[in-house]
């Protein structure tokens, strides 16, 4: 019996000792906690940015011309753009505020042709208010590399336009310098290539390439559009991409305003090169 | 002549005894009082083991106190080894009450609203002392008892302990095993992560398949509070996890703990003569008093198990980590119903929902309550029940059977080029890729194949065991099955890794594919099991 007493203080003891051991570790193990989670934060946001902002701001959030605006850019880090656009918060408040109840009007000084969608649950949107948080903490975690550089800025159109009529005649195009361009500020690559948002252009999954495809699919049944050979069905799916919209895929996805952004060398490029996938 | 005079009658002792001996008179005095009728001296001798005195004082507060007034002045000395009773109901009650303890701490930092229990979750987690293992502490606990409920009831069937008279003390114990199993469940939701709100989906989705379907629909809209899972459903599950479950479970306590005293602790059954109970009459010379071997030794148990308890949770054992807030959208890959629901879980994979959902956990759970009632032979020897223990055996088996039918390993059909991926990078928990170190990730695309070619260690080790997995996606209908590693720099302190399988479809030729990707940072901390 003097042996259950013994070790009953010997327990209470140890009880005690590992309670002290504990408690002079946990504001260490809370700050670890804090940390991690945060850093959980910048993955999931990284994840909603994928599936959800990457086909207007792009992968990387170098932005699309004439779609939405870079991400990845010194001016949003740099104060400036919160300058322009006359907000006197936080970057953080910023973001969130944008993220959380979209653009219902554009911003004093751009005039991009989409609205920027609410996507808080709080306005009606589809994510909760962690999930806007981890997006923020993404979109703040450009910093670094955007005050050091981040993304090119998206060059704007030079010259005459290529306009929306199909029927106009294009120069010879250079298939290389259309790739180029697909993979650049047009970002066409974003939605067409890395993700399926848009028709693959690359053979995929048993389907040719989108150069072989727009051979047929100009005189098959349920064609809507007005093209009368493979170039002109991707000029106009390029300018005019609701005249005709692919099986399993949604009008209004592609940006409208390609007839203004584009030069017709520009087309002819890009056409060149979607002609030479397949 | 004084117009009022105050009156302590301490002064008055002080004053004919002297200040010293008034003193300790009083100390007496409220020792006795507190004890329900040891004084200091008593105690000291109950520590000490020395002889009580006649009468025995230390039977005065088990007759006059209300704390042991349920509790036996002593015990037959051959209950009181650890065979029969291996003390299992006596540690079920320790638990019983450690959760309500450690359950009260996390009540303070929680409430019940989808909109704000998860947030709690990481304030618990991140800006509470104690939080986490608080929270350890609590799941442990609730798993060990659990088993020890469990364990205590196959005990009781045993050695027989539970035939005439004890029939319904038994019938007490079986809704004190059900209380436990439900508050063990009811308290998976309130995390409100993916984990708590699949894990619950699928036990309650059983109610939905009462039939007809008009009290399925309504019985389910009474659990769940709306068709699915949300504010009304956290609400009603938080409830009956600190409200209605405890006081039920006490209640039941209240009445099992009652009979089992009443009836005596029954002895091992060799013990006695067949057809005979003579827990209650115990000789002198057999007598085990509570004060003092039975108390100290349960204030050491005490102090020892709480010490236990505290070291493994705060360095051995974690409870899951938080999963992703939960979401009745997405359904995780693998989700299973907690352990001591897989046999259940395994039960809907044999067949019909109704029929093995309900109608036969339902006769199970009946037949449990009524076993006393059916196995009606007089005697408790192991000897003469070899059916009845054979039955046991069997049906011990059997559910261990289902519970591993229950598992992930048993007859889910998904692809398996998705459970190929979901090796390295598991839904349900953080796995080998997420875990492994940061640094040692680097930039570029392996192919599984190729793993011994990978710059370090870890990758060759994620890489060897994706290549692995990949044997299992090969199969009649699919040919040339690759893995690729893909890691990138995404942002700072940020890499995307994608692991992607492709394959050759046998009969036409087609290429399949299918990749996932996640995003790693530094500070991710997947290692540390937070």
């Amino acid at each position: 019996m003097k042996g259950q007493i013994a070790l009953g203080l010997l327990a209470f003891l140890a009880l005690m000792g590992v309670l002290v051991l504990v408690g002079v570790g946990e504001p260490n193990r809370m700050a670890e906690f804090t940390a991690a989670y945060d850093s959980r934060q910048i993955e999931t946001g990284a994840s909603l940015f994928e599936q959800s902002c990457r086909p207007c701001h792009g992968p990387q959030g170098q932005g699309i011309g004439g779609v939405a605006p870079a991400l990845n850019a010194p001016d949003l880090f740099d104060g400036s753009r919160l300058a322009a656009v006359g907000f006197s918060g936080t970057l953080p408040d910023y973001v969130r505020g944008v993220i959380a109840a979209g653009r219902p009007v554009p911003s004093a000084g751009t005039n991009y042709p989409q609205r920027m969608p609410t996507w808080g649950a709080e306005y009606g949107g589809p994510l909760r208010a962690d999930q806007v948080d981890a997006l923020v903490a993404f979109v703040l975690n450009w910093e670094g590399r955007a005050l050091a550089g981040g993304s090119a800025a998206t060059p704007a159109p030079t010259g005459p336009t290529v306009g929306a009529d199909i029927g106009v005649a294009l120069p010879a195009g250079d298939a290389a310098r259309g790739k180029a361009l697909s993979e650049g500020g047009l970002g066409c690559t974003g939605c067409h290539v890395l993700a399926a948002v848009g028709p693959s252009w690359p053979a995929d999954g048993g389907e040719p390439g989108v150069g072989a495809r727009a051979e047929t699919r100009f005189q098959a049944s349920g064609y809507t559009g007005k093209a009368t050979s493979s170039e002109q069905y991707l000029f106009e799916s390029t300018v005019l991409p609701n005249a005709y919209v692919v099986d399993g895929f949604q009008p209004n996805i592609m940006p409208q305003n390609f007839a203004e952004r584009l030069s017709a060398q520009d087309t002819a490029d890009l056409l060149a090169y979607m002609l030479s996938l397949r | 002549m004084a117009i009022f005079r105050l009156h302590i009658p301490m002064l008055d002792e002080v004053k004919q005894k002297g200040l010293r001996p008034a003193l300790k008179d009083k100390w007496v005095d409220v020792v006795t009082r507190v004890t329900a009728g040891l004084s200091p001296d008593d105690m000291r001798g109950v520590l000490r083991d020395d002889t009580p005195g006649r009468p025995n004082p230390r039977l005065t507060p088990h007759a006059e106190g209300f704390w042991l007034h349920m509790k036996p002045t002593y015990y037959h000395r051959m209950v009181d080894g650890l065979y029969p009773t291996f003390r299992l109901g006596w540690l079920s009650t320790f638990f019983g009450v450690f959760e309500i303890v450690t359950g009260i701490y996390l009540m303070i930092y929680y409430t019940p609203s989808p909109l704000v229990a998860y947030e709690n979750m990481l304030n618990l987690l991140s800006n509470v002392p104690f939080g986490q293992v608080m929270r350890d502490m609590h799941r442990l606990a609730a798993e060990l008892m659990v088993i020890v409920v469990v364990l205590h009831m196959l005990r009781t069937f045993i050695t027989g302990s539970y035939k005439k008279p004890r029939q319904f003390t038994w019938a007490t114990g079986v809704v004190l095993l059900f209380v436990t199993l439900v508050l063990s469940f009811s308290g998976y939701l309130l995390p409100w992560d993916q984990l708590s709100l699949w894990a619950v989906t699928i036990g309650a989705s059983m109610v939905e398949a009462i039939p007809p379907e008009v009290v399925g629909r309504n019985v389910n809209l009474l659990v769940r509070g709306a068709p699915e899972f949300g504010a009304n459903g956290l609400l009603r599950f938080y409830l009956l996890h600190v409200v209605a479950l405890p006081l039920a479970g006490i209640v039941a306590f209240g009445v099992h703990y009652y009979k089992v005293i009443h009836h005596g602790h029954s002895l091992p059954p060799e013990a006695e003569k067949v057809g005979e109970d003579t827990a209650k009459r115990v000789p002198m010379d057999s007598r085990v008093y509570f004060m003092p071997q039975i108390l100290t030794r349960e204030l050491w148990y005490v102090s020892g198990l709480l010490a236990i308890l505290f070291a493994a949770a705060a360095y051995l054992y974690n409870a899951p980590a938080l999963e992703p807030h939960a979401n009745p959208l997405i359904t995780p890959l693998h989700t299973t119903a907690p352990w001591y629901f897989l046999w259940l879980q395994g039960m809907l994979k044999v067949g019909d929902k109704v029929v093995w959902g309900l109608i036969v956990p339902g006769l199970l759970t009946g037949l449990l309550l009524v076993l006393p009632y059916l196995e009606v032979g007089p005697s408790r020897r192991y000897g003469d029940r070899r059916i009845g223990l054979s039955l046991a055996a069997l049906f011990v088996a059997a559910m261990a059977m289902l519970s591993y039918m229950g598992t992930p390993h048993y007859a889910v059909s998904t692809s398996p080029d998705q459970e190929a991926v979901a090796e390295l990078l598991p839904q349900t928990h953080p796995g080998p890729l997420r875990s492994a170190p940061w640094e040692d990730l680097a930039y570029g695309s392996f192919e599984a194949s190729a793993w011994a070619a990978a710059p370090n260690a870890t990758l060759q080790d994620l890489l060897r065991e994706f290549d692995d997995v990949l044997t299992n996606v090969q199969s009649a209908g699919r040919t040339d099955v690759a893995g690729v590693m893909v890691i990138e720099d995404w942002q700072t302190d940020l890499k995307k890794v994608t692991l992607r399988v492709t394959w050759t479809n046998v009969p036409d030729g087609t290429a399949g594919e299918f990749s996932q990707s996640v995003y790693l940072h530094r500070n991710g901390n997947y290692g540390e099991g937070a």
